[in-house]
């Protein structure tokens, strides 16, 4: 007997009933689903991106955040933000064509991240305004390595794109990618007497620029 | 084991600096886990769903798994089957020796502790690389983890600091918890681009889809999971649910249970090996499906506990748990749940103890997200042990005094009577620090001196009076 038919057999010996008819598995599983709203936490403002662009900065995700009103203003944001932190404009850019036609003269751009990388940029195909979340789908435009191996993940998202729940992400997905990778804030680590450090394997430092938002 | 657990017990309880540990991360977690919950009005309602997602899935466990296996297939995955323990280690040392591995990475997965998969790459002569920090620190300490989600928080940051000291090739040189992590990102940024196979658990198996969530805060299974040429996973077959949307509803409460976070940093779901056109990912993908002790649970009345997503919150919040640490539970998981798990993974003869370390007050049901009846399970367990005669002879004999004397008012009246006479002669300023008979107990604690005379004594005078 197969390993396969032992752990099966078994299973349903000590379940001790006929196969389940998938029909009434799969009703059951849906009406597990219903009414998300009593069992998910309602957001704090009414617009998810409002929510979001409070989220991301908040304690909780500890991201910074940049506006800007078109994706054609990144390159500037970048540049803002690397003169902050005082480093050189030198990038590892995500081989999305919407970053890719932007004017990025005046910055050394790399197609893949390098182990000790400094700076990554990506784009996010939407973000969550329930937990700050910014997701992405690996695949020929988007290599995942780029959003860990960096210590600053830059990562642009338009506010179109922004939705309000985990759920609102389940029902727009559409088939499974290879890697779907729901970032959340800076690597950390509490494993050393339970007290918060950043940058424990990945980026130590996660900055949002939401594009097309009404500027504040 | 027995004599395994009472030693375990003894050592935890004079190790000064195991306390202090201990208390620094679970109070944190205690502390931490209030507030999301605060934040959270809604979690009574979604911890009866989840709940009734785990439910759902085990009363349909052959679908499931017959569901998610079709689509990892499906995906490009290979997915294997294992009965035991020695099954999955095989298969995962099978993958490896074919894929001409010299060094493995790996993401903390208890399923890789509970089915010895470190000691078996050891034995293979395969270098394991532990990413996570915690694990990487209990590697470098030769030992095993002591929680499940902070598997080094028995570690003091000063023992901590002196093992990088001693292994890393780049060590730290300022003493702060910052520097650490430093270093150890340092140590182990090569590895994790150098090994062949990259090895880790599941959090979920996501059965419409064939996919496997993961999720970390360092960002380290990652790392683990896309450099190398092939990625093995190893999941027990309760892990599973319907959709990716059952799945977040899961993860709701385990992150903010585990950690007090309302998502981890890094949520990752993995479906199949590279496609045509990927940047990254392995070529590669097995899922290897794990019963070990599963089934069996099933048949035999520990259903709920199948429940399990391993969130930790049931020992932060151990009275027991927090005296001892983990490691003096002798098995893979400790804490409540560990004591309801490691005498259906390991024998109840072999566990027999482990029940009865318990002061059934509660407090691990109470916090549990998916409501496991644990101090229930724990009482079931304690019965067997009882009913298969594997209770000594000392307390069957001692247990069936009690019962003598509990089923005669007058008798019981009269012992107790003298007894909390006898007590009063140990008391200094109410309490009793030693005592004849005692010395198990009040090595570590002392005894509240008794009052001067029984309960029904005391209301016999009050009835009278009035
Ligand atoms: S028994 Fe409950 S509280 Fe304990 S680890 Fe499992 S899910 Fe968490």
């Amino acid at each position: 007997m197969s390993a396969r038919e032992a752990v099966l057999g078994a299973v349903r010996a000590a379940l001790g009933r006929p196969s389940p008819d998938p029909a009434a598995v799969a009703a059951e599983a849906g009406a597990l689903l219903a009414d998300p709203d009593a069992i998910r936490p309602s957001l704090p403002l009414p617009d998810p991106v409002a929510a979001f662009a409070a989220r991301v900065v908040s304690p909780k995700v500890g991201a910074t955040l940049d506006r800007i009103g078109d994706l054609q203003e990144l390159p500037e944001a970048v540049r803002r933000y690397l003169a902050g932190h005082e480093l050189p404009r030198e990038l590892t850019l995500q081989p999305d064509p919407a970053l890719r036609r932007l004017d990025w003269t005046g910055f050394e751009l790399r197609e893949a991240a390098r182990p000790d990388e400094a700076v990554a940029l990506g784009r996010a195909r939407w973000g969550i305004a329930e937990t700050g979340s910014l997701v992405f789908h690996s695949g020929p435009e988007t290599a995942v390595l780029n959003h860990f191996l960096a210590l600053h993940h830059l990562v642009a998202l338009r506010a179109a794109d922004v939705l309000p729940h985990l759920e609102d992400y389940a029902a727009v997905a559409g088939p499974a990618p290879r890697n779907l990778n729901l970032i959340t804030g800076a690597s950390g680590t509490t494993d050393i007497e339970g007290s918060y450090v950043r940058g424990a394997h990945g980026p130590a430092f996660l900055h949002v620029v939401l594009v097309g938002a009404p500027l504040p | 084991m027995a004599a395994v657990f009472q030693y375990g017990v003894a050592r935890a309880l004079s190790d000064p600096n195991l306390k202090l540990a201990i208390d620094r991360t679970t109070v944190t977690a205690e502390r931490k886990r209030a507030a999301a919950l605060a934040d959270y009005p809604q979690f009574a309602a979604a911890r009866e769903r989840g709940t009734a997602i785990k439910d759902h899935v085990v009363a349909n466990l052959d679908h499931y798994l017959e569901e998610f296996e079709r689509n990892a297939t499906a995906s490009g995955a290979k997915v294997h089957w294992a009965a035991d323990a020695d099954e999955a280690c095989r298969i995962v040392l099978g993958i490896c020796r074919e894929a001409g591995a010299r060094r493995v990475t790996r993401v903390k997965s208890m399923l890789g502790e509970e089915i010895g998969l470190p000691h078996a790459l050891e034995e293979a002569g395969i270098e394991r690389v532990e990413t996570d920090l915690a694990e990487h620190i209990v590697q470098l300490a030769g030992e095993t983890p002591s929680h499940i989600v902070w598997p080094a928080l028995h570690k003091t940051r000063e023992q901590v600091s002196a093992l990088f000291k001693a292994a890393h090739r780049v060590p730290h040189e300022a003493d702060t918890v910052e520097a650490m992590v430093e270093s150890a990102r340092r140590e182990l940024r090569d590895r994790f681009l150098s090994a062949e196979v990259g090895i880790s658990g599941a959090n979920f198996l996501i059965a419409d889809s064939g996919a496997v969530c993961v999720v970390t805060n360092e960002g380290n299974a990652e790392l683990t999971t896309t450099p190398p040429r092939v990625h093995v996973v190893t999941a027990g077959i309760e892990k599973l649910v319907p959709s990716i949307a059952h799945a977040f509803a899961m993860l709701r409460l385990l992150v903010r249970s585990a950690t007090g976070a309302d998502l981890t940093q890094y949520t990752t779901f993995h479906c199949g090996p590279k496609r045509p056109g990927d940047r990254d990912g392995p070529e590669e993908f097995h899922i290897v499906l794990v019963d070990n002790g599963r089934s069996r649970m099933l048949r035999d009345g520990l259903r709920e506990m199948l429940r399990c997503i391993r969130c930790g919150a049931c020992m932060n919040h151990c009275v027991v748990y927090r005296q001892i640490g983990g490691h003096a539970y002798g098995g893979t998981y400790p804490g409540p749940m560990g004591a309801v798990l490691t005498p259906a993974l390991e024998g109840v003869d072999k566990a027999r103890d482990l029940p009865h370390a318990c002061t059934l007050n509660g407090r691990c049901q109470e916090v549990c997200p998916v409501s496991i009846p644990l101090p229930t399970l724990l009482r079931g367990w304690r019965d067997r042990s009882w009913k298969e005669g594997l209770v000594p002879r000392g307390v069957r004999s001692g247990l069936g005094l009690w019962r003598f004397a509990a089923e005669r008012p007058w008798l019981y009246r009269l012992g107790t009577a003298a007894a909390v006479r006898a007590m009063r002669l140990f008391r200094r300023g109410g309490w009793i620090a030693r005592m004849p008979f005692a010395g198990a107990w009040t090595r570590y604690r002392d005894l509240p001196a008794p009052a001067g005379r029984t309960f029904m004594e005391q209301l016999r005078d009050w009835e009278r009076g009035r």
